[in-house]
């Protein structure tokens, strides 16, 4: 079992000059000293703006979870360490952090890497992430356990056995306490290239667990041809079955979105979101979001540079992905809109996203009360002038919550309203 | 007296720090944000073309030896390269190697890679990779996201007649 604790309250709740002066571990960032009430003293300093420490403060990624009583379990990277704290008053103040595993600049990351945390009805948490294990960058997804409600965790070990690269684990617990974890496998594209193709991209790959992700069952593929650098975005539908979305590779080199059932028996058809014809090798680092509401329909929110459309978009299916709606864009037209996320719990769908403005990130949402027939007006939920997290959605029993990571003002926890 | 202690601490720094620092400061420059203005400006007169890549982004690894080759056809032409993943010196620098680009003008991204680094560099790029960024004589600037067709950077980079 992991020993080591990490002895210091989280910073969110000191002010920050008193951060900084204490601790030391965190640089002045240019966007703070923007804000120091003396600009004539300021001068262009060179020094390097990155956040240095391990704590939340620095982290450049934090994902929620609530616990079937009420908890918040945060996990997050920064400073090549991944930890996890709780907190019982939904995010005003949280327990000392742990300490998961510490890869220092091995550790994923990238602007759609975060870790992952999920935790069942008794309270025994599953947490996964990944690090680069070679100087080839491949990556190798770590998984971590604990039985005493994230007081400790077991040392991390590796998911796959495998010498290619596998990254972006995205899991999702379902009722009955399985895991389900899906990731990007590089394999196939291995031994494609060892044979002389010279292919890019990778699979999506999954697999399930029986016991709280102490083992898991054969490793499949749902769909051979992805996009290796966006997260994948999952959901259950109402009969308990993952639904991944994911930014898969068409033939042609098109990185558009697809739908997947992952049913017990295996997973069903590729379902194409839209026809954006997104024609590209790059890597976008940019995923989709997924939400089913109570009716089974699937509600899915993505970004894309296509040639037939252009920003960040959204699209239901009431068939299970077979068809679906004309995509509608989110965000205003020639804005910098990015990072999509949508929650839904039976009618009432929620969408969010960040827009910039050359100055600010800001966070807007959106609500339908009625499966996404209809949309509210945007509202501005909240905006801050330093680096920032992509924006989460969840739910604490009936209550919708904002989650958002920011530098200069912390993590925030926003309630958004009670469901429908 | 003062310049002695100049000297010394020089050489100690040089001594302690080894290669790593010595390649940091050689050729791998950090880049801030706001440093856009600076690298940009520096194309008054001439075309330059500037190449966003990242050690960990698959089609940049595969694109850089061509950069290499480019360079060596075209030594004259004008490329910045800036690293945008947070990863170690030590690891860009062996990519580089292994490129032939040890000798080109290189940046790595300082800053966190989000939308306000990125947002004078130009406001509709969300950080796709590998990206570059040629600025014509006049100073207009083109960004393709993707692979480089190098036949045509080549012409875009010739110097005027």
């Amino acid at each position: 079992m992991m020993q080591t604790y990490i002895q210091f309250p989280l910073l969110s709740l000191v002010p920050k000059t008193l951060l900084l002066g204490v601790l030391g571990v965190c640089l002045h960032a240019n966007a703070q000293v923007e804000h120091s009430s003396h600009p004539a003293k300021i001068t262009p300093t060179k020094v390097s703006n990155a956040c240095q420490g391990i704590g939340l403060e620095c982290a450049n990624a934090a994902t929620p979870f609530i616990t079937k009583d009420g908890k918040l379990l945060l996990a997050w990277t920064a400073g090549g360490v991944v930890s996890v704290a709780q907190s019982m008053d939904v995010g005003k103040s949280f327990s000392s952090a742990v300490k998961i595993a510490e890869h220092g600049k091995a550790l994923d990351t990238g602007s759609d890497a975060r870790p992952q945390i999920v935790a069942d009805q008794q309270g025994n948490i599953f947490l996964a992430y990944a690090f680069f294990k070679d100087s080839n960058w491949n990556a190798q997804i770590n998984t971590a356990r604990s039985a005493d409600g994230g007081n400790s965790f077991t040392s991390p070990e590796t998911l796959v056995r495998d010498g290619s690269s596998q990254r972006f684990p995205s899991v999702l617990i379902k009722p009955d306490s399985s895991i389900f974890i899906a990731w990007i496998d590089k394999r196939l594209i291995a031994t494609a290239n060892r044979g002389g193709e010279k292919r890019l991209g990778g699979s999506i790959a999954y697999s399930f667990s029986g016991d709280g992700g102490k083992t898991f069952g054969t490793e499949r593929f749902a769909n051979e041809n992805s996009c290796e650098c966006c997260r994948i975005g999952g959901s259950l539908d109402p009969n308990g079955n993952p639904v991944l979305a994911y930014r898969a590779i068409f033939p042609g080199g098109i990185r558009d979105h697809a739908t997947q059932v992952i049913a017990a028996k295996g997973a069903e058809p590729i379902r194409r979101v839209a026809d954006d014809d997104w024609r590209t090798d790059a890597c976008p680092h940019h995923g989709p979001a997924i939400a089913i509401s109570g009716s089974g329909k699937v509600h899915v929110a993505w970004y894309t540079q296509g040639s037939k459309r252009s920003g960040v978009f959204y699209a239901n299916s009431t068939n299970q992905g077979a068809s679906y709606s004309k995509p509608s864009r989110v965000g205003a037209e020639g804005a910098n809109v990015a990072r999509p996320y949508l929650l839904a719990s039976d009618q009432h769908i929620w969408l969010t996203w960040k827009e910039f403005d050359g100055t600010k990130s800001s966070v807007y949402l959106k609500e339908s009360r009625d499966d996404g027939n209809t949309w509210s007006t945007p509202i501005l939920l909240a905006s801050t002038a330093g680096y920032s997290d992509h924006p989460l959605l969840l739910l604490r029993g009936n209550e919708a919550f904002l989650s958002w990571l920011t530098r200069d003002d912390g993590y925030q926890l926003i309630s958004i309203g009670q469901k429908q | 007296m003062k310049q002695y202690w100049l000297t010394l601490h020089t050489i100690l720094s040089l001594s302690f720090a080894g290669s790593v620092l010595a390649v940091d400061t050689a050729y791998l420059k950090p880049y801030h944000t706001g440093d856009w203005k600076t690298i940009a400006k520096a194309s008054n007169g001439a075309p330059l073309a500037i190449h966003f890549w990242g050690v960990t982004c698959p089609a940049c690894v595969k694109e850089m030896p061509q950069w290499g080759q480019f360079l060596k056809v075209n030594p004259n032409a004008r490329v910045v390269f800036i690293q945008v993943d947070d990863v170690s010196i030590d690891s860009m620098q062996k990519m580089l190697n292994k490129a032939g680009l040890e000798k080109a003008n290189h940046y790595y991204v300082a800053d966190p890679f989000d939308e306000r680094l990125r947002y004078d560099i130009d406001p509709k790029w969300h950080g796709e990779t590998p990206t570059t960024i040629v600025i014509d004589k006049n100073g207009k600037a083109t960004r393709k996201t993707g692979l480089v067709d190098f036949q045509m950077l080549q012409n875009a980079l010739k110097a005027k007649s």
